[in-house]
């Protein structure tokens, strides 16, 4: 669900023509359900309808809002989206966080040449939490 | 005459004389004189006469010469008044009336089968089954009636006696009956060790000589698709047939490398392959062959090697349907012809060294089963466990291996020797991890002792357990991954496990993965696993080996003793412990990697492959449904394959010879099943532009496209630069005349799909790679820009070729097998800029040129049906048919296609393909549908080469790889954006 981009600085130089890169699906956790994994392949406003029924037909005092890489903006864009909407009632709470990425780099000559490499990299993650605060 | 009446008149005529008619008999004496032969010949035989009872006198003049036979009391007629005899001689009218008399009297006599006793009763006698109480009779009828119904007693009691000739359901049922029976229904078709639980469940389909379940019986595609996306779906590969080499690595490597070739992609020498620690994939060519004579994709494993030994081991997996090609072929490089008599098998391994069992006994298996269950009974000592002969691939005698004495390579086949699951979906390895226990340790006690099991033999060795202890770890890790997709794809581990069958749930459960936060030290083994995948020697099994094998299979605790041993235990429902000794399995986990071409759904359809010894599928296969996957057949791998877009084997390979007689099988499915329709409700193809519904001329299509572009080279030299589309497509027309002689003038060499890695990037970045509905660009790394001079220089190379392709459709739709890929015109692509579905080009409905040949077909075969009185009207009803019609009237049509002018479809010498409809054809789809992963209609298929770089050559930038769908059915072409995926 993450919708993960190539980082413009790549750690380990590389020539495109010798190697294949295969990007590897991110690490997931278990979702529960009040989970919302934002991507970049889904229509904005049907992310924001999902939210929107979670938190109030859904009956979710609270939800959580994740996105990564790309999709840290719509994310956030999300979340603001839903507080306007709610005339304040709703608040946020934001935490970022750092997410390790795997790919793969097959080589184009797989043998003796080059073996395949695996390299990890680092994406920014943003796990934005949009809740009702208490009554008191 | 109408049956009935010829079946009353035969009826009463049974019990005649054969000289004597029983109505006629005046007249058959009378007409004697003047046709004496007819009046004998036509003994007890219905004659042709009229058959109204009160035939008008007329008629009878008519008819009386012809037949001689005449109903009715004629004494009147003056006609015949002439034509009685003259003469009468006395003998011969008494004997003819005494024969008359003696009819009369034993049809009066003898009561007829249908006949009743009541029946002489009058109606007002009659009473409500009479027939069954015979007392409701008059006493003069009774006895005569109570014979009847003992007669008729016996004659039920003896028709029940032929059909009771099979023993009762009991004996049927019995357990050696039934293997029997089992033996006998898989002489032809062999049964993988599923089949009894596939055969209750799906539809079974006969393939490759195997009984295969295609699909369930129950509606499951979504839910079958969801557990590929979101748990884990279960299939039995079992009929994957699996070779075996053996021989020195820098041989076998020097043997194979012939059949590869590296610009397709990583061969069997790759790096991480060798090593053991992934399985590869590779296209496999007839020897020297590349880049024409592909036999088909394979997988392959190399055993690890152990410590300086050069000494190797690789299993190649095959398709049913090429190892017939594939076997000779490895043969052949690796100069292995002498097949190896199984008694003096004088091996390498020592693991050979136990007879190989199905040659030797073949000679008793094919007579007499019978005999052969009675010595496996001596041979075994207890019930025989469900037998396998043979395989579906090969019959009984051939011989399983060849040995070279230049090269020392062995090749062995393994087929059924192992059994292969395959899990999709991204839980598969918890579902395995819930399933699966490490093998656990045994005992001192029976460390001590010597065994004939493999495990305890194993366990004493204390190198091998400190493996098996790695393996576990590493099982154990498997629990801490949420996602299948997280794993380096192919990666293999061996292992070995307790029975399954002791850990089996009471009830199914769905298995979920257990993540939860784990130990600094186990977070860095976990992602070590991910990074590198499993260490090289934690890839070595047991499974490996075929003594091994055969003492796993040979071993394994039956049902029958597991329940008995279940039913002892202290608390029921309790496991077993300690764990029996015989309950340890050696496998083999193989990661499959999901859908790796493309930018989207990366990583679908992920999986692992489950080999195990022969004899183990049942116990693995009821703990994994117990764990809540769903269970796909035959369509599911299909499905599998297309939403991971890759080609599948053999339905989209059609250079290869498997995939070139499945074409042919696939057409003929297809048109049986289209004449099956009556011909008004057939759809016609030839109205629809269609010249091919049912299969795809890719030779043709290919040989084609290599003329336009010769022919359009001249051109291009001769006029300006500009073409157009429409310019070439007048191009096209005037070639489509002149495409014979051409033809004639330069053979073309046979097409071929293009594999090359290389010219396969280049030309997906001519694509524009877009995601899959078109609406965003991909980045794609920098391709050197398409110009006349490029696309020379890559037509030189890959000319009369065609390449792999998926085309996502842009607005609605769903393409069907064989949709046609079109090329667009330019005011085409102008109406994609308007986004209603309805704006969609459509095709002139074309002109049927065969209906008058039809026609006069038809008429001329109505004309002919008269004459021909056996065919009468039925035939003519059947007509549609057109293979029974024989007429000769136009004799230059019939010679050409009589036999295949089919309704609706065209006949046989097709004319050009691609400039048949209003936009050039490109190629066809071999598999299309709405993808569930893609949300929209998606199709597979191939397109020439050539066509495709003219077509992208010419087309603006922003609607590069724009193509029109259209499919056999419809008139309505479809936007679809082309892809190529490397």
């Amino acid at each position: 669900i993450f919708n993960n981009r190539n980082p413009r600085n790549t750690a380990v130089e590389m020539d495109p023509v010798e190697y294949t890169l295969r990007k590897r699906l991110p690490r997931k956790l278990p979702k529960r359900r009040n989970d919302v994994y934002v991507n970049m392949k889904t229509d904005f406003r049907a992310q924001l309808a999902r939210c929107q029924k979670l938190l109030e037909g859904g009956g979710h005092r609270e939800i959580c809002v994740h996105g990564l890489g790309l999709a840290i903006n719509r994310a956030i864009n999300i979340a603001l989206q839903l507080q306007a909407s709610s005339q304040g009632a709703l608040q946020l709470a934001a935490n970022t966080s750092t997410v390790e990425l795997v790919d793969d780099l097959e080589p184009e000559d797989p043998d003796e040449a080059g073996e395949p490499m695996t390299r990890t990299r680092n994406n920014s993650a943003i796990h934005i939490k949009v809740f009702y605060p208490d009554p008191q | 005459m109408s049956a009935a009446k010829v079946k009353m008149r035969e009826k009463k005529m049974r019990n005649q004389p054969p000289s004597v008619q029983y109505p006629f008999g005046e007249l058959s004496v009378e007409g004697r004189p003047h046709n004496p032969a007819d009046g004998l010949a036509s003994g007890g035989g219905v004659a042709d006469g009229p058959s109204d009872s009160h035939p008008a006198t007329e008629r009878l003049k008519s008819s009386h010469y012809r037949s001689g036979w005449v109903r009715g009391h004629q004494r009147d007629g003056g006609n015949y008044a002439k034509e009685l005899p003259k003469c009468i001689s006395a003998g011969g009218f008494a004997r003819a009336r005494a024969a008359e008399v003696n009819a009369m009297l034993k049809a009066v006599s003898k009561t007829t089968g249908s006949c009743h006793v009541f029946g002489a009763l009058p109606k007002h006698m009659r009473r409500r089954a009479m027939s069954h109480n015979t007392k409701r009779l008059p006493r003069r009828l009774r006895d005569v009636a109570n014979r009847m119904r003992e007669k008729s007693l016996q004659a039920g009691s003896k028709k029940k006696k032929e059909q009771a000739k099979s023993k009762s359901r009991k004996a049927r049922r019995r357990h050696g009956n039934l293997l029997l029976e089992f033996n006998r229904r898989q002489r032809k078709n062999v049964w993988l060790e599923t089949h009894i639980w596939h055969a209750k469940r799906f539809h079974m389909v006969k393939k490759w000589g195997y009984c295969l379940g295609d699909r369930p019986t129950y509606k499951c595609y979504r839910p079958c698709y969801r557990a590929m996306s979101t748990h884990c779906l279960l299939q039995d590969l079992s009929y994957y047939c699996c070779i075996e080499l053996q021989g020195e690595e820098d041989k076998l490597l020097a043997a194979l490398s012939q059949l590869t070739s590296k610009e397709a992609g990583p061969t069997f020498a790759a790096a991480l392959c060798l090593s053991g620690q992934r399985q590869g994939s590779v296209v496999v060519y007839r020897a020297g062959c590349y880049p024409s004579q592909p036999l088909g994709s394979v997988t392959f494993l190399w055993r690890p090697s152990t410590q300086g030994s050069t000494h190797r081991q690789l299993w190649i997996w095959a398709h049913p349907t090429i190892k017939q090609d594939l076997l000779p072929e490895l043969q052949s490089v690796c100069q292995c012809c002498e097949a190896v008599v199984p008694p003096v098998v004088p091996l390498v391994i020592p693991a050979e060294s136990t007879p190989i069992p199905e040659p030797g006994e073949s000679p008793e298996d094919k007579p007499m089963p019978r005999t052969k269950r009675k010595q496996n009974c001596k041979d075994a000592g207890g019930p025989p466990a469900k037998k396998i002969l043979g395989d579906g691939t090969r019959s009984l005698t051939t011989p399983v291996t060849w040995r070279s004495s230049s090269t020392g390579i062995v090749i062995n086949d393994l087929t059924m020797e192992i059994v292969r699951y395959r899990l999709i979906g991204p839980q598969s390895h918890s579902v395995l991890a819930e399933t699966l226990e490490a093998a656990t340790d045994c005992d001192e006690v029976n460390k001590s002792q010597p065994s004939t099991l493999w495990w305890p033999e194993h366990c004493k060795d204390e190198s091998k357990m400190k493996l098996h202890q790695l393996q576990a770890d590493i099982f154990h890790i498997l629990k801490g991954i949420y996602s299948t997709g997280e794993l380096p794809s192919g990666t293999v581990l061996g292992l070995a496990v307790d029975d399954p069958r002791l850990t089996l749930p009471t009830k199914k459960v769905k298995a979920l993965p257990h993540v939860q936060q784990i130990q600094e030290e186990e977070e860095e083994k976990r992602r070590e696993l991910m990074l590198r995948g499993v260490p090289q020697h934690c890839c070595q099994s047991f499974l490996w080996e075929k003594s091994v094998r055969d003492n796993a299979t040979d071993n394994k605790i039956s049902e029958q003793d597991l329940n008995r041993m279940r039913s002892e235990v202290l608390v029921p429902g309790s496991r077993l412990s300690p764990t029996p000794l015989q309950g340890r399995v050696p496998i083999l986990l193989i990661h499959q990697p999901g859908k790796q071409l493309g930018h989207e759904m990366r990583s679908w359809g992920a999986g692992w492959d489950l080999l195990l010894p022969k004899g183990w599928g049942m116990a693995f296969w009821v703990p994994l449904v117990y764990r809540g996957v769903h269970i796909g057949g035959l369509n599911m791998s299909l499905k599998h394959a297309q939403n991971k877009g890759t080609p599948h084997f053999p339905h989209d390979y059609p250079d290869c010879p498997a995939g070139i007689r499945f074409q042919e099988e696939q057409e003929i499915d297809l048109l049986v099943k289209f004449k099956r329709r009556p011909p008004a409700k057939r759809t016609n193809y030839i109205k629809h532009g269609c010249l091919a519904p049912f299969r795809c001329p890719w030779q043709q299509l290919a040989e084609e496209w290599e003329l336009i572009t010769r022919e359009g080279g001249k051109e291009r030299k001769s006029a300006t630069e500009t073409q157009t589309t429409s310019n070439a497509n007048a191009v096209m027309e005037e070639e489509s005349t002149s495409q014979l002689d051409n033809a004639v003038m330069k053979p073309l060499s046979h097409f071929t799909v293009l594999r090359d890695r290389k010219s396969l990037k280049l030309l997906s970045g001519w694509c524009r790679p877009t995601t899959s509905k078109g609406q965003r660009l991909c980045r794609a790394r920098e391709t050197p820009p398409l110009d006349s001079a490029a696309m020379m220089s890559f037509l030189t190379k890959c000319s009369m070729s065609v390449v792999w392709v998926r085309l996502s459709l842009l607005s609605k739709g769903k393409p069907e097998l064989h949709a046609m890929v079109c090329v667009p015109f330019t005011e085409d692509l102008k109406l994609l800029s308007n986004k209603s579905d309805s704006s969609c080009p459509r095709e002139p409905p074309h002109r049927n040129h065969f209906k008058s040949r039809m026609k006069r077909r038809k008429k001329s075969s109505k004309k002919a049906a008269p004459s021909s009185s056996d065919k009468g009207e039925g035939s003519d009803l059947s007509a549609p048919n057109p293979n029974c019609i024989t007429s000769a009237e136009d004799p230059k049509s019939s010679s050409e296609s009589s036999t295949d002018l089919v309704v609706g479809l065209w006949p046989d010498p097709l004319p050009s393909i691609t400039s048949h409809c209003s936009r050039v054809t490109l190629g066809w789809v071999t598999q299309g549908d709405f993808f569930l992963s893609a949300g929209c209609g998606e199709a597979l298929g191939f397109v020439s080469v050539t066509g495709l770089i003219h077509t992208l050559l010419n087309q603006p930038k922003e609607h590069r790889g724009i193509f029109l769908l259209r499919n056999p059915t419809s008139l309505h072409y479809r936007f679809a954006k082309i892809n190529i995926e490397v």
